[in-house]
């Protein structure tokens, strides 16, 4: 029963690296010209926007939850760093 | 970070100008950065995080400073947590980048000591004061050029009961005509975690009482160790000209004492200190979209996050933010955020009657439960006059005020027979931000 267990698990991680995989290789035929970046470039659109409010946020969260990470990381996407 | 984020848009739209032009310039810097970038990160980690020993020509310097209070409450539970921070960054050259921050956590309260002690609700008897300030210091050096940015980080972090010390190490880099963004990080922490002397059988062993001795030659105090590894990996891609997606993945690895000395449970007659396994291993998946909606200036997001460890918590958050600019200096975020998991494989509402091998926890944040977190966030920034200043000084100065409910469902866990009383809380932040 274990064994079962421990198999799915590894077919659904299995399946979601492939996935990742498909999508990293596929976002470098996506391509987005300089020029058309002026909305992606907005405060809005930006990953890093939470500042240290959003750290406070996610250290008092975390406390509170019994589980931890895969919020989302402040790595550019702006295209614009 | 808004600040940031509002140059970075500046430099696009000047990018957007110039063509192509920026692009070589960035990759043209590329080079340079390795030979004295790289020398100079290095000799700065050595110097520490001394802000004063600018380089000619310090591009973007800045200073944060928030303070956050989260204050929640319900019957004789409460608590309240002040936590202010402040960060600089300073740049030496082109390719350097220091970084320092204090931040502390400053808690006062009461909390349960023994879980399920006999009571017909939760009362004072079985509650502990709680009075405690974590400080936590940490400085970082990064080397960049226009496309690649590598930085290496440590972290002291005190309270009269907890040790922390930890290094990290990322790494940053933007592919394919900055479409794609990809990042990677490692931190270990070392941490002591003070508890009571002695060799205990676990369900005999007390609670420990107060942090009075700790970290001293006392001979009633011990520390454990506990180790963790967490790696973490981003990717950030451009997909059209309105949509961005976010992927993210991280894992930890946890050995060591992972219990609360404090907090102690009915597991018979008497009450034992809680304990937990000493190894777990935690994993997450998260993925995001923002979408630019040009009809009305604001984008929309919207994030969802699995998560899973080896104490078997599985759990699931989703969550939905609308970020509108008002006026031209001011916008409006809007976020809510849903979250549920699963219980922890030894945790049980009742070790009497239905105890779970080994272990056992008082931990409510182990037991099954969901959550909803929703709030609003102002965001000003300052026009500047005609020379570019803002209060003749700075650069660039943004506020940032945002406030948060947070509501807490613990269906599954009971102080004895009495429900959790304490499961709204609030979170209120005011944040300044200003460039050099």
């Amino acid at each position: 029963m274990q064994d079962s267990a421990s198999s799915s698990e590894l077919r659904a991680l299995l399946a979601c690296g492939l996935l990742l995989l498909m999508a990293a290789l596929g976002g470098g035929c996506a391509t987005v010209r300089p020029e058309e970046k002026e909305y992606l470039a907005e405060p809005a659109m930006s990953w890093s926007s939470g500042g240290i409010a959003k750290e406070h946020e996610d250290h008092m969260v975390d406390n509170r939850e019994g589980s931890f990470g895969g919020e989302s990381s402040p790595a550019g996407g702006c295209g614009c760093n | 970070m808004q600040l940031m984020a509002q140059r970075r848009h500046q430099r696009q739209t000047e990018c957007l100008r110039s063509g192509a032009v920026g692009m070589r310039h960035a990759q043209a810097s590329h080079g340079r950065a390795h030979g004295w970038g790289a020398r100079c990160g290095w000799c700065a980690l050595a110097l520490g995080v001394v802000l004063g020993v600018a380089a000619p020509g310090a591009a973007e310097d800045s200073v944060g400073a928030a303070s956050s209070v989260f204050n929640e409450s319900g019957g004789p539970l409460h608590m309240t947590v002040v936590v202010p921070t402040v960060k600089a960054s300073k740049d030496l050259g082109q390719a350097v980048t220091l970084r320092a921050g204090w931040t502390a956590d400053v808690v006062s309260g009461a909390s349960v000591a023994v879980v399920d002690a006999p009571a017909a609700k939760v009362d004072a008897i079985s509650s502990a004061t709680v009075t405690d300030t974590r400080h936590a210091f940490n400085g970082s050096v990064e080397v960049h050029d226009g496309l690649a940015a590598l930085a290496v980080g440590y972290t002291h972090a005190f309270e009269n009961d907890y040790l922390s010390n930890a290094l990290n190490v990322s790494a940053r880099t933007d592919l394919w005509d900055r479409d794609t963004t990809l990042q990677i990080s490692y931190a270990r922490a070392f941490d002591e975690v003070c508890d009571l002397a002695g060799s205990f059988d676990p369900v005999m062993k007390p609670r420990l009482d107060s942090s009075k001795g700790c970290f001293s030659d006392h001979k009633t105090r011990t520390e454990h160790d506990l180790a963790s590894h967490t790696w973490q990996a981003a990717w950030t891609q451009a997909l059209t000209p309105i949509l961005s997606l976010q992927v993210s993945g991280s894992a930890q690895v946890n050995h060591g004492f992972q219990s609360n000395p404090y907090r102690a449970v009915r597991i018979g007659r008497t009450a034992a200190q809680e304990h937990h396994p000493i190894d777990r291993a935690r994993y997450s998946l998260g993925a995001g979209l923002r979408l630019w909606i040009a009809a009305l200036g604001g984008s929309l997001s919207t994030q969802a996050r699995a998560y899973r460890d080896t104490w078997d918590i599985s759990s699931l958050s989703g969550e939905l933010g609308y970020d509108q600019t008002l006026v031209a200096q001011l916008r409006l975020r809007l976020r809510g955020r849903y979250y549920t998991q699963t219980a922890a494989a030894f945790y049980s509402d009742d070790y009497v009657l239905d105890p779970r091998g080994q272990y056992f926890t008082g931990d409510r944040e182990l037991s099954p439960l969901q959550s909803v977190l929703a709030g609003p966030a102002l965001l000003w920034t300052a026009p500047t006059d005609d020379r570019g200043h803002v209060l003749g000084v700075l650069s660039g100065f943004e506020l940032t005020l945002k406030g948060d409910v947070l509501k807490t469902y613990f269906n599954h866990f009971h102080y004895d027979k009495a429900p959790v009383p304490n499961t709204f809380a609030l979170i209120g932040t005011l944040e300044l931000h200003g460039l050099f």
